[in-house]
């Protein structure tokens, strides 16, 4: 027994004596534990214990921030705005800071999917070299722009057809119709601008420009500028729309209108302040009847005068068509009956009014992502079988395209898929091959600011860190996957890489007048463009177009709206996620900023109706339109129409990384394929069911916020 | 069971056993504290200080950190191969091979540090530097050494004994330099 | 240095040394300022579950509360909170283990990581609700931790955690100023929430010079501090606005 017994005691004990040995250890230098790697050769730039800042762009959405990236040995660590970048002066949205999260995420796409560059450049040049011209597409994201003009380069030499752009963002800002209006309006196609900084009253019919709208960090800008009480009157925000967005929370008058009804109020309001004014009736607010759409609006007529009131005795009114307002049928009638409101407050071109953006620097024509109707173009062609090869970059159509448009089913005839992602997204989950890209803060590049600055700038990108996995700049897989395949597509593409071929673009601009840098020879120029984040003009060049509208007649009916159930389906998107950020865990843990709910999708709900269908908080609940269905939490939300729900866009992921998959629903299954005038979807045109799946269960329920401070501020114990 | 255990314990040849054990447990600990306090293992082996500053090379040259920021930095391997690429005798040498190949490969050298604090300390080189305290006075004399060595232990009432001698009769001095926030964030 | 328990006394009135005012009437919830300050400060994500009991570790959150009912409901304007960085803090005084301590020097509400045993008092006492507890070692894995700011402490299980007015920052705007032989600006450096936020709603600075922004706007007089009554002397002033 002894011996049995000191054997194993003494292992015991042995390991008592280890572990001694590591606690006291533990309070000697901890320099076992560390190990340092000094650079092997540093750069020039670079000083021992400091950190590095380089400007470049932020790649988060479309808008062309200007971003200065803190590094420290090689390292991302902060991300901080361009101060001297005209766009955003210094400012990030959240997106722009958890964009770390992207370039540091767990769940790349590490390296080509065939394992080898070289037989990945193979593959590409032969996608190329062994179909027609004409059975190649191209699909590709809203940024970055420098690959979208490499690739139409190479397009136009080659007879390929030209890329096509697309983004949800695009799809729920409702940018053709935006567009088509401000041609209806100004004779000329673009994005309109508003100049809410300079505004007195804004009327904002559904625009959640303090969001995802366009470009949210320079609109966010505006709005202070409108609030700010230093050489004006504070300003006051207006809010039409069904269910109160961030943006309709910062406003002074929220009105809950019916949805569909925004081009009706829109010429009631205008007829009404015309009225006042006395005058000539415009014609275009002459056929409304302001009693008829207080009726059909839900909006009293008093409302409807008050705000009429302000409209006709203020100086500085605007008015901006967001995008749930014009994703409905008649989103056309309402974008030109907003943009009417403006021509009768005779605001166009002028400080507080509307403009048309600049184009951007080596920009000759606006050139916008393609509309839903074009891309069940796209689409109908793919499952045609017509295009042989599809790559696909910056977009992620699975996930960002509604379901009932079958782009995965028509991903099956088309002969290859190759995708150049670098997350693991749903369309490269089903393409053949991936060959990732770099994330965009190891990337070189430009983005053209489309909107949000009165300056044309080109926005310039670079590496900040060298690339952490074994990813390839697209742009140089495709100039080196051309030079292989030789003939058109070499002469297409003549340059070394990326870099000669940026250089080859943007010293284009070294010799025009009024520009923000100036140099001699176009590396100085280069080098320049990277070390301020960019080039642009230093004069405002909007346009100023004056405008007829007010002469013509505008059509406006209510929306129509498809499918049965007793709710308007207000989908938005995630001010805090967008359409691309479920995979970064700090925006997933961000809470929304009116419902404060953090990782999950919920579906917003009136509590009287709540009452009326027995349901509560953290029920679920199914939601169907004609088009599918979707299972999400409730949220009883104070703040929307008791015959309304709404839905927030960003979750719903099948993969996407840990971060993204398999939380919440993603409300896009939800959307029917109908389209407005212009071809953008009717995103807000949809009627749902709702339907009680089973009841919340104590510890199983959205994680919010405000479960740690009230929902009306009670645990804080304040006067609220 | 446990208490013949005890029993068999408390009889001399209990008592010797547990003796022994007590030796053994306290010998292997005493040996890991050993341990930890000898020189790492470094990249390059037997890295001489003392002949580097003996041919009169500041401390600043090679960790020029120091003077400008929080971190005093190790020299890039470039810059040891500026030298030492120009002395046949190092080009040579077996123990610089490790530098030669690394140089060669462009793979990093792993060093590591000897004087280090906690990650809750935040350390700032260049304002120590820049109250005159010369380098020797916390990492030693280098010219004694091979490989650096921590000639005493950096806690936190080594560092505030020479903060308030520092301080002096300053009183405002005093209180910035006892501050816990003017170390620990 | 021994502390004796005679030394500690709460001070009554206090002339803050860095103070910051908001302006809830710009402020637009979007939640830049709480992403900024989870980048700059090694905040962990604590994932669904934890967030839902509310352990979420924002060191600053945006309320908004609910007025009325639909459809003549409001939105109160939104509410940046983070540490008020009392004068007078009822966090510091409950502490037992002196990790709760005001800096005299910069004279803010300091919280030590090292000394810090995980009681919870100072989160129990604190009338803001500002403080967060790191109820578990938060994963973090590979390679997100190459994104960690080296000037601040990444904390573990067990310790208490809070708004720091980005004392990094500050050590090294003071430590910039310093070697270059000159006091720190006015407007030199920043917060991290308020250097991202969009609409520029959050201004900070000294507020012991008059001649400073943030000393401006807060003498402008209609601002307001949250929960001065108990006597906490906080040093945010927050404008309601409307």
């Amino acid at each position: 027994m002894s011996e049995q017994f000191s054997r194993r005691d003494f292992l015991k004990l042995a390991g008592l004596g280890a572990a001694t040995t590591a606690i006291l250890t533990g309070c000697g230098p901890a320099s076992r534990y560390v190990k340092r790697e000094p650079y092997q050769e540093m750069p020039e730039y670079n000083s021992v214990g400091q950190s590095t800042y380089y400007a470049t762009t932020c790649r988060e959405c479309a808008a062309g921030c200007g971003l200065v990236v803190r590094t420290y040995q090689g390292r991302a660590l902060k991300t901080e705005g361009n101060a001297n970048h005209p766009l955003n002066l210094g400012k990030t949205c959240a997106r722009g800071q958890a964009t770390l999260h992207g370039l540091y995420n767990p769940d790349r796409v590490r390296e080509p999917s065939n394992g080898d560059w070289d037989a990945a450049i193979q593959v590409v040049a032969d996608a190329l070299k062994n179909n027609k011209p004409d059975e190649i597409a191209f699909l590709m994201g809203m940024t970055p722009d420098h690959l979208f003009d490499l690739v139409t380069d190479m397009a136009d030499a080659a007879g390929m057809n030209a890329p096509v752009r697309y983004g949800a963002l695009g799809l729920f800002e409702a940018r053709a119709t935006l567009s088509k209006a401000a041609e209806t309006l100004f004779g000329q196609a673009g994005l309109p601008f508003f100049d809410v900084g300079g505004a007195q009253v804004v009327l904002s019919f559904g625009a959640n420009f303090l969001e995802t709208w366009l470009s949210p960090v320079s609109y966010t800008r505006g709005f202070t500028g409108l609030r700010e009480a230093k050489t004006k009157m504070r300003g006051k925000l207006i809010q039409f729309e069904a269910r109160m967005s961030a943006t309709g929370g910062k406003a002074d008058e929220w009105v809950p209108l019916r949805p569909g009804t925004e081009a009706l109020v829109a010429l009631a309001i205008g007829r009404l302040a015309a009225e006042i004014r006395g005058g000539s009736m415009p014609r275009a607010f002459s056929s409304v009847d302001p009693l008829d759409v207080a009726e059909k609006s839900g909006v009293k007529l008093e409302a409807l005068e008050h705000i009429a009131e302000m409209v006709a005795h203020s100086t500085g009114v605007l008015a901006i068509p967001g995008g749930a307002a014009l994703g409905q049928s008649n989103g056309q009638a309402v974008a030109e009956a907003v943009l009417a409101l403006n021509a009768f407050a005779d605001n166009l071109g002028k400080p507080g009014g509307v403009y048309l953006s600049a184009l951007a620097p080596n920009q000759s024509d606006y050139s916008r992502p393609a509309s839903a109707r074009e891309m069940q173009e796209f689409v109908e062609k793919m499952a045609s079988g017509a295009f042989k090869v599809l790559f696909v970059h910056g977009v992620n159509p699975v996930f960002e395209l509604p379901a009932s448009l079958g782009f995965k089913e028509a991903l099956g005839n088309v002969g290859q898929v190759i995708s150049f992602a670098t997350f693991p997204d749903e369309t490269a989950a089903e393409a053949d091959f991936v060959f990732p890209d770099h994330h965009g803060l190891e990337s070189w590049g430009y983005q053209r600011v489309a909107t949000g600055t009165a300056l044309p700038v080109l926005s310039g990108a670079q590496p900040v860190v060298s690339p952490y996995y074994n990813t390839r700049a697209t742009a140089d897989v495709l100039i080196a996957a051309a030079q292989l395949a030789g003939g058109k597509f070499a002469d297409a593409l003549p340059y070394k890489d990326e870099v000669e071929f940026l250089q080859a673009k943007v010293s284009t601009l070294m010799n025009e007048a009024d520009g923000s840098f100036s140099a001699l020879d176009a590396a100085t120029f280069m080098a320049y463009f990277q070390q301020h984040g960019g080039w642009w003009k230093n004069s405002d060049a909007r346009l100023a177009p004056a405008s007829s509208i007010l002469n013509s007649n505008i059509d406006a009916t209510e929306a129509e709206f498809a499918g049965e159930g007793d709710f308007f389906l207000v989908p938005f998107v995630s001010p805090t996620l967008a359409e691309a950020g479920a995979n970064k865990p700090w925006l997933q843990e961000l809470p929304d900023p009116t419902t404060t709910v953090m990782w999950n999708t919920w579906i917003e709900i009136n509590p009287e109706t709540a009452d009326v269908l027995g349901l509560h908080n953290d029920d679920m609940v199914k939601v169907s339109s004609e088009a599918g269905e979707l299972e999400a939490y409730v949220y009883l939300y104070p703040a929307i129409r008791p015959d309304t729900i709404a839905i927030p866009f960003g979750q719903g992921h099948t993969a996407y990384g840990r971060y993204a998959e398999n939380r919440g629903a993603n409300p896009a299954d939800l959307f029917g394929v109908h389209f407005n005038e212009a071809g953008d979807l009717a995103f807000a045109g949809m009627k749902v069911k709702v339907e009680k799946v089973r009841e919340a269960k104590s510890g199983v329920g959205l994680a919010r916020l405000e479960s740690r401070m009230g929902v009306y501020g009670e645990a804080l114990g304040e006067e609220h | 069971m446990i208490k013949k255990l005890f029993d068999w314990l408390k009889q001399p040849l209990g008592l010797i056993a547990v003796g022994i054990v007590f030796l053994a447990v306290f010998s292997a600990a005493a040996y890991g504290i050993y341990l930890t306090q000898q020189s790492p293992e470094q990249p390059v082996p037997e890295f001489p200080h003392q002949t580097h500053v003996a041919f009169g090379i500041q401390c600043l040259y090679c960790h020029p950190g120091a003077s400008k920021g929080p971190a005093a930095g190790l020299p890039s391997q470039s810059k040891c191969w500026a030298c030492h690429n120009q002395i046949q005798k190092t080009v040579d040498s077996t123990k610089l091979a490790p530098l030669k190949e690394a140089v060669i490969n462009g793979e990093p050298l792993e060093w590591v540090p000897v004087a280090i604090v906690p990650d809750f300390v935040q350390f700032n080189h260049r304002a120590h530097v820049a109250a005159g305290r010369n380098c020797e006075e916390c990492h030693g004399d280098m010219s004694q050494v091979a490989i650096a060595e921590n000639p005493q232990v950096m806690n936190m009432g080594w560092c505030l004994n020479c903060h308030i001698e520092a301080a002096g009769d300053d009183q405002e001095k005093l209180i910035k330099l006892s501050d816990c926030g003017t170390c620990h964030y | 240095m021994d502390m004796k328990i005679s030394e500690i006394k709460m001070s009554t009135e206090e002339v803050g040394k860095w103070g910051m005012v908001i302006d809830q009437d710009l402020c637009t919830g979007c939640q830049a300022c709480v992403a900024a300050c989870a980048m700059e400060n090694n905040l962990s994500f604590v994932g669904e579950e934890d967030a839902g009991y509310g352990r979420s570790m924002h060191w600053i959150r945006i309320e908004r509360f609910w007025e009325g009912e639909y459809p003549e409901v409001k939105m109160t304007p939104n509410q940046p909170m983070m540490c008020q960085q009392c004068g007078s803090a009822p966090c510091e005084p409950v502490c037992p283990a002196f990790a709760t301590v005001h800096s005299n020097a910069e004279s803010l509400n300091l919280q030590v990581y090292n000394r810090c045993v995980g009681t919870r008092y100072c989160a129990n006492n604190c009338p803001y609700q500002v403080r967060s507890f790191n109820w578990r070692d938060y994963e973090r894995p590979e390679p997100l931790p190459n994104q960690l700011n080296p000037d601040v402490t990444v904390r573990r299980r067990g310790v208490m955690e809070k708004c720091t007015f980005c004392i990094q920052r500050i050590h090294k705007a003071q430590d910039k100023a310093k070697s270059e032989g000159r006091e720190v600006m006015d407007g030199e450096f920043t917060t991290a929430c308020a250097q991202a936020c969009p609409a520029s709603a959050i201004t900070f600075g000294r507020t012991d010079q008059p001649e400073s922004l943030v000393s401006h706007l807060m003498h402008q007089g209609h601002g307001v501090k949250h929960l001065e009554d108990l006597g906490t002397l906080p040093n945010v002033t927050y404008f309601k606005g409307g």
